[in-house]
């Protein structure tokens, strides 16, 4: 009795369901089918951002090497397009990158709302945020110069100068990686603040300073990503599923072991 | 208890009416389907190369989310809104063909019978939101068990307060045709007026957003409650709210109890 009270509606939401499933699979896009009619992945990267991308034919960096195996998971062929400008100026729109020079963006972007706002990002697991260079690793008081290289990777720039406010600590413009660390080392500034890879390639031991993590609660730390234009949903799954299978095969951390990325600083910036 | 008894089985009746005549509805669930399928297929896929960027840096509506998966909650409150106000049809046919006449006789107190026929109307309500998450694939939404969860509770919140509003105007409005065109000219333009389909950006300021859009269109979104209820299942569906977090619960909550009582009120004095 209760089952034929019931069978007409069951029916009918089991034909409603079926049709909703049998749609969900259908592709939004082309974005997958074009690049495998062209049979290339292009990624754009900037000429150096180490060690993500190192301009080294030996030692490429871990997002060349990643997006190397993404592509031969894909079974694609990589085509990386060198980019002069990008990372050259804090807003990625000078960069001039576009839809038809690259499928991805890769080497010195974070996974941040800033970011996400203009493309879809696919994290890599590499830890990134803000990084202090100091002489003792202690926040200086209020009122002292704090050199800032506001890189490109899209970490949160105005939580940063709202901080730097609120402490009351005054922010000085670095033009480069080097003159912040300069700057710090010839005692103009007390602390250098810069993104994590921004500062990568120098070595503050050698002048006898130190990096520590800058953490606060209105900028936590993010991972670093590939990019991806918004709407290619297709490729987007692809790209995402060929990371989850590095992921899951031990080929990223491997990658990551690889190039000294696997572990993250050890210290922050002591109050 | 065994008083109660009687009356917990009329709600449960009634209920069951409702659930039932909803579900073998085939018109009814054709539409909850339709609806879907329009606008996530349709205009979601069609609009989508509109919302994208086709140079880093440069992209219309700077949220941190694809077209698909800004639109994707909004059609779950397109498709309660339909089948709560239209089981308003439902009140004005019981009406017409004397079963409101005879329940209204029988020994269950009124605000009851309302409760029994709410309750039904927005659990077909919900379930016509709920079926819209099977699309979640097609529009790259992730969904945890827990998000599924808070959301069908906001969507039964939801429909509960659409529903009392359907009633509210099935005991003002006397004919079907009337109801037909009255409900069309309301539901479409709450929803357009709600944020759905065209975002507010967050990050901007009033005045930047009057930029944007004319103030009067602005000052409609922001007086409208379902931009909230659309808000608040965009929070828990892909994490992004456009207003204040705790804005959308607390209005929804409003509605629900607000409407009710206005229904219980005008189901009071029907005869």
């Amino acid at each position: 009795m209760i089952a034929r009270r019931w069978r007409v509606g069951l029916v009918n939401i089991g034909v409603i369901v079926a049709l909703l499933v049998a749609v969900s699979y259908l592709p939004p896009d082309t974005s997958l089918r074009d690049v495998q009619r062209s049979g290339t992945l292009k990624v754009c990267v900037p000429p150096s951002f180490p060690p993500l991308v190192t301009g080294d034919a030996e030692r490429p960096g871990f997002d060349v090497e990643l997006v190397g195996q993404i592509a031969q998971r894909l079974d694609l062929k990589l085509s990386l397009n060198v980019q002069p400008l990008m990372g050259q100026d804090f807003n990625p729109r000078n960069w001039i990158l576009t839809r038809a020079q690259c499928d991805l963006i890769a080497g010195g972007l974070a996974d941040t709302v800033q970011n996400r706002g203009f493309l879809q990002m696919l994290p890599t697991d590499v830890e990134t945020g803000w990084v202090a260079i100091s002489r003792d690793g202690v926040m200086p008081a209020a009122g002292a110069s704090v050199a800032v290289f506001a890189q490109s990777s899209g970490l949160g720039r105005v939580a940063l100068s709202s901080w730097l406010r609120a402490k009351g600590l005054r922010a000085v413009r670095a033009a480069s990686a080097t003159a912040l660390l300069e700057a710090v080392a010839s005692g103009s500034a007390e602390i250098g603040i810069s993104e994590r890879f921004a500062l990568a390639r120098l070595d503050p031991a050698a002048v006898g300073l130190r990096r520590d993590w800058l953490t606060d609660e209105s900028f936590a730390h993010n991972k670093m990503a590939l990019g991806m234009w918004k709407g290619e949903q297709t490729l987007w799954r692809a790209v995402a599923g060929a990371v989850d299978a590095l992921r899951d095969g031990g080929e990223l951390q491997q990658l990551r072991v690889q190039y000294g990325l696997d572990g993250s600083l050890e210290s922050t910036l002591r109050p | 208890m065994s008083e109660l008894l009687p009356l917990i089985r009329g709600v449960y009746g009634i209920w069951l009416r409702e659930i039932l005549r909803a579900t073998r509805d085939r018109g009814q669930m054709i539409g909850g389907v339709s609806r879907p399928l329009i606008w996530l297929l349709i205009m979601g896929v069609g609009l989508n190369p509109y919302f994208r960027g086709e140079v880093f840096g440069e992209v219309r509506y700077v949220v941190p989310y694809t077209y698909l998966q800004f639109l994707f909650p909004a059609v779950i409150v397109l498709n309660i809104m339909y089948t709560s106000i239209q089981f308003a049809v439902s009140v004005i046919w019981d009406r017409e063909f004397g079963f409101l006449r005879e329940v209204l006789v029988s020994p269950m107190p009124r605000p009851l019978i309302l409760l029994g026929k709410v309750l039904g109307g927005a659990t077909a309500a919900t379930l016509h939101g709920g079926i819209v998450l099977i699309l979640a694939r097609f529009a790259d939404v992730t969904l945890t068990p827990m998000q599924v969860a808070t959301a069908l509770g906001l969507m039964f919140a939801l429909s509960f307060g659409l529903t009392c509003f359907g009633v509210v105007l099935a005991s003002r409005i006397r004919s079907f045709e009337g109801f037909g065109v009255f409900s069309n000219t309301l539901i479409l333009p709450l929803y357009f007026a709600s944020s759905s389909v065209f975002p507010l950006d967050p990050a901007l300021t009033r005045t930047q957003t009057a930029a944007s859009y004319p103030e009067w269109l602005v000052f409609l979104v922001q007086i409208n409650p379902i931009t909230y209820a659309v808000d608040c299942l965009r929070g828990v569906l892909i994490g992004f709210n456009q207003f204040t977090p705790a804005y959308g619960p607390i209005i929804i909550a409003s509605m629900a109890v607000g409407f009710f009582l206005l229904a219980l009120v005008d189901f009071g004095r029907s005869k």
